[in-house]
């Protein structure tokens, strides 16, 4: 989805992007009577919007105006590596992270994205949120336009991020504002589908009932469960838990997968235990945080159940 | 208090922690429950707002209103088949016992009935361990579909007939009287097929009676008693049913 700029005015914005105007000089001529009222808002807010690396040579215009912005920003800014963020979701706001956009653009349609760097836990936490290109100034790339295999990259990248965050042991762990801050809907799809076609592969009669029955536990308990931990008056987002669930699935994926492999009943219910408690560890401190400690049980209980009947599938099916 | 609004202050703690601004829905927050022909609707509000509230989790919150130990009592006291268990839902039903039970039962059901077969039928057939996957989905349509339908359309027949039943309580009391299937279901195990029998005879017929007390204590009124027994009679046919459709 194409990012806009937080700091643009009411007044209509000429596209600026690469790829819809062809003829990129009247638009700094019209663009720069635009400026003026501009610059002095961006100057209020000074540290909200990056300006990375174009992708296109014919972006790297000189646009003076932005240089110099720039150049008056600069003192307050620091480069980040040019890794980018996520868009702008809903999260547990922590005390490190940069402040939230104090207002969404109005101009959806408008082609300029922005930045706003809500990166997970690896970035320095006293970084100031500005994320500036080493190279070039110019304006933003917009990931509608940049190449497929980016994307993928950058999804990529961060289910990793996500599931080292989540399944691993790390000192971030406990602070559900910190684990999943960058959550994200890829990764839990991924692992419910492996784990769904894992089982099917592993029937050897009712393959497709059985993928129906592990996806339908899988997906519709995740959500049940946020519901539960919502209706029990406990505090989470409901997208964050889901992807929080998904991610926990990554122990009992690799589980379907040894036991698809190697057939021994003794081995299938070892792997299982060994790969449930894992999942379960995972995926407990998020849960129990979440509600009031006297019914901490109530809220864990079902993610237990869940993940038991997952299990006990990995090991029934032959 | 039966058949009465929730009060005020508990929808008031729920509005608080769940950022709705408005009062949740009439329907919601009495519980479904039979409100007199001459009481208002509760509030202006509550009217204008009333069909959205459905679709509000946070208009649910005051049926989840338990703590840990409130529900362990509740599971507790649903095996003795006593009376006393309709006087501890009735202030504050709630919803949590019900589903997750039948949930719990969903995947017992499923995963040691398919192991009791096998146990079975390793007595006469070494090693044929077939997993059958049918049994989650048959399971999940049964008690589900038992859970809710049975307690609504016992709560309109009584109404039918002049008592002043709560919904949300028939779904609590249904809900929990099914826990003591989930020990029974772990007993079934053993492949002994007459202890089977005597096993769930004793469960349903323990759950039979807990249904039969605590409709009596709730519907005052002796001319109920078909309905009653009715109901009884319904449960210990739920229990021969998961005897043989999940434990053959």
């Amino acid at each position: 989805p194409a990012r806009t700029r937080k700091s643009s005015p009411p007044q209509p914005q000429l596209p600026r992007g690469r790829e819809i105007s062809p003829a990129p000089s009247p638009q700094i001529r019209l663009a720069d009577t635009a400026r003026p009222p501009r610059r002095r808002r961006r100057a209020a807010m000074s540290h909200n919007y990056g300006d990375t690396i174009p992708l296109h040579p014919s972006s790297a215009q000189s646009d003076m105006d932005e240089i110099e912005s720039l150049m008056y920003d600069a003192p307050s800014a620091t480069v980040l590596p040019a890794r980018p963020p996520s868009p702008p979701r809903a999260s547990i706001p922590i005390s490190t992270s940069p402040p939230p956009p104090s207002s969404k653009p109005p101009l959806p349609a408008s082609s300029v994205p922005i930045f706003v760097p809500q990166g997970p836990t690896p970035a320095p936490p006293a970084s100031v949120s500005v994320a500036i290109g080493s190279e070039g100034f110019g304006p933003p790339p917009n990931t509608l336009t940049e190449p497929v295999w980016d994307t993928v990259k950058r999804d990529l990248a961060r289910i990793v991020s996500n599931l080292k965050l989540v399944v691993f042991p790390n000192p971030n762990r406990e602070d559900p504002g910190k684990a999943l801050r960058d959550w994200d809907l890829w990764g839990p799809f991924f692992f419910i589908v492996f784990l769904g076609l894992t089982l099917s592969w592993s029937a050897s009669v009712k393959k497709s009932e059985v993928f129906a029955v592990a996806f339908a536990v899988l997906a519709a308990g995740a959500i049940i469960l946020t519901l539960n931990v919502l209706l029990l008056g406990g505090h989470i987002i409901f997208f964050q838990s889901l992807s929080l669930l998904g991610y926990c699935l990554f122990p009992l994926d690799v589980g379907a997968l040894i036991c698809l492999l190697k057939d021994n009943v003794i081995l299938k219910i070892i792997v299982v235990t060994v790969t449930l408690a894992w999942s379960s560890w995972a995926a407990y401190p998020f849960m129990s945080a979440a509600v009031n400690p006297r019914r901490k049980a109530l809220a864990i209980y079902p993610v237990f159940l869940m993940y038991i009947s997952v299990g006990f599938l990995i090991i029934a099916i032959d | 208090m039966r058949g009465s609004p929730v009060l005020p202050p508990k929808v008031g703690n729920a509005a608080a922690t769940s950022r709705l601004q408005q009062f949740p829905p009439a329907p919601a927050a009495n519980g479904g429950g039979y409100q007199p022909p001459g009481s208002p609707l509760g509030g202006d509000v509550e009217t204008q707002t009333n069909w959205k509230g459905y679709f509000n989790v946070a208009s649910y919150t005051p049926y989840f209103n338990v703590d840990t130990d409130v529900v362990v009592d509740r599971l507790i006291s649903s095996v003795y088949p006593m009376e006393g268990f309709f006087r501890k839902i009735d202030v504050n039903p709630d919803m949590y016992g019900p589903l997750w039970i039948t949930t719990t039962l969903i995947f017992m059901l499923a995963a040691f009935g398919n192991f009791a077969t096998y146990l079975m039928q390793r007595k006469s057939d070494l090693n044929i361990w077939n997993f059958d996957v049918s049994y989650f989905s048959l399971a999940a349509s049964v008690m589900y579909g038992y859970a809710i339908v049975v307690p609504a359309a016992f709560f309109f027949l009584f109404q039918y007939f002049g008592s002043r039943p709560s919904l949300i309580r028939f779904w609590c009391m249904w809900g929990y009287s099914l826990f003591i299937f989930v020990p029974a279901s772990i007993l079934l195990l053993i492949p002994v097929e007459f202890l089977r029998w005597v096993i769930i005879a004793g469960a349903g017929g323990a759950s039979s009676w807990f249904i039969f007390l605590n409709l009596k204590e709730c519907t005052e009124g002796a001319d109920m008693m078909a309905l009653i027994a009715s109901a009884s009679v319904l449960q210990f046919a739920l229990a021969l049913f998961i005897k043989v459709f999940f434990f053959a």
